[in-house]
């Protein structure tokens, strides 16, 4: 045993002359609290429901993005190019008071 | 460890798993010396004796459907409560050199009679020691930290320590040599900037 380890060991002698002798019963209430969050959060667990309604959101919401991106090309056809023309620009009152050439 | 021997450990485990909350304020009072003892031995710096309680306590609840009887329970929670401190202990940063200027005066005055006398430290200044064990042993890694703890200040057995933790006896054994090793480089690298 060298000088550090007979200086570490002089040490520790004189630590364990400190008592530790503090209360080691559990403080008022500290019993419930833990109990009570224990529980609270075996609880937070979600239900088998709640696990998958989550994944179900997100496998509906890629179903619908992908219902999109595959139709795409239809939905593009069926836009008309012009959409000016197929509006009706005459006025249906001007017709009934005979104000306008509706033939 | 719980001392009363009138208490049902396996009668209040099966009520916990049922969700009774009698049983679980009954296993937290019968199972709180064990725990605080751990907690206060190993307690990182600015971390409340109580919370790390609590957290214990937490885990415990968490996986007391894991717990197979394996080993006695006091000894798995305590496993619970050693790692816990560990986790905490490493959160908490080391100072990168541990200096003279970093004692308190009883401090200084003890490390230097104990580096430099072969006389005992008086009992006056055994809070002192305490203290400054405590700065030194934070100087080690978490786990080695723990063995030293276990086996120089709480003078357990090696077995004692396996139980307690859970770590094999030559695992325990090599930690030790290697703490020890790093307090004597500590010692003999204080003794030399008290020299200089």
């Amino acid at each position: 045993m060298n000088r550090s380890d007979k200086a570490w060991q002089r040490l520790i002698k004189a630590a364990r002359q400190v008592s530790e002798e503090q209360e080691s019963v559990a403080p008022y209430g500290f019993a419930t609290r833990a109990a009570a969050h224990a529980f609270t959060a075996k609880r937070a667990n979600p239900s088998l429901i709640e696990q998958f309604a989550l994944r179900a959101v997100g496998v509906a919401s890629l179903l619908a993005v992908l219902g999109v991106v595959s139709n795409y090309t239809m939905l593009a056809q069926s836009t008309p190019t012009h959409v000016a023309d197929s509006f009706v620009t005459v006025d249906p009152a001007s017709i009934v008071l005979g104000e306008t050439d509706y033939e | 460890m719980p001392d009363d021997e009138s208490f049902d450990l396996p009668g209040c485990l099966e009520r916990v798993r049922q969700r009774d909350q009698a049983a679980a304020r009954q296993l937290v009072d019968q199972l709180y010396p064990l725990v605080i003892r751990i907690v206060r031995s190993h307690l990182p710096r600015r971390v409340l004796e109580e919370d790390l309680a609590q957290e214990i306590f937490m885990k415990m609840f968490t996986r007391i459907e894991q717990f197979q009887g394996a080993v006695p329970f006091p000894h798995w929670v305590s496993r619970i409560a050693v790692t816990t401190c560990i986790d905490h202990l490493r959160a908490q940063k080391r100072r990168p050199e541990f200096r003279w200027a970093d004692l308190s005066e009883g401090e200084a005055d003890v490390l230097d009679a104990v580096m430099t006398n072969e006389n005992e430290v008086s009992p006056d200044e055994a809070m002192a020691a305490h203290e400054l064990v405590h700065k030194l042993l934070a100087q080690l890694k978490p786990e080695d930290q723990m063995v030293i703890r276990l086996l120089d200040l709480e003078q357990k057995t090696i077995s004692e320590i396996c139980a307690i933790t859970g770590w094999n006896g030559s695992l325990v054994k090599v930690r030790a040599f290697r703490a020890r090793r790093k307090l004597r480089k500590l010692f003999e690298s204080l003794e030399r900037k008290e020299r200089s």
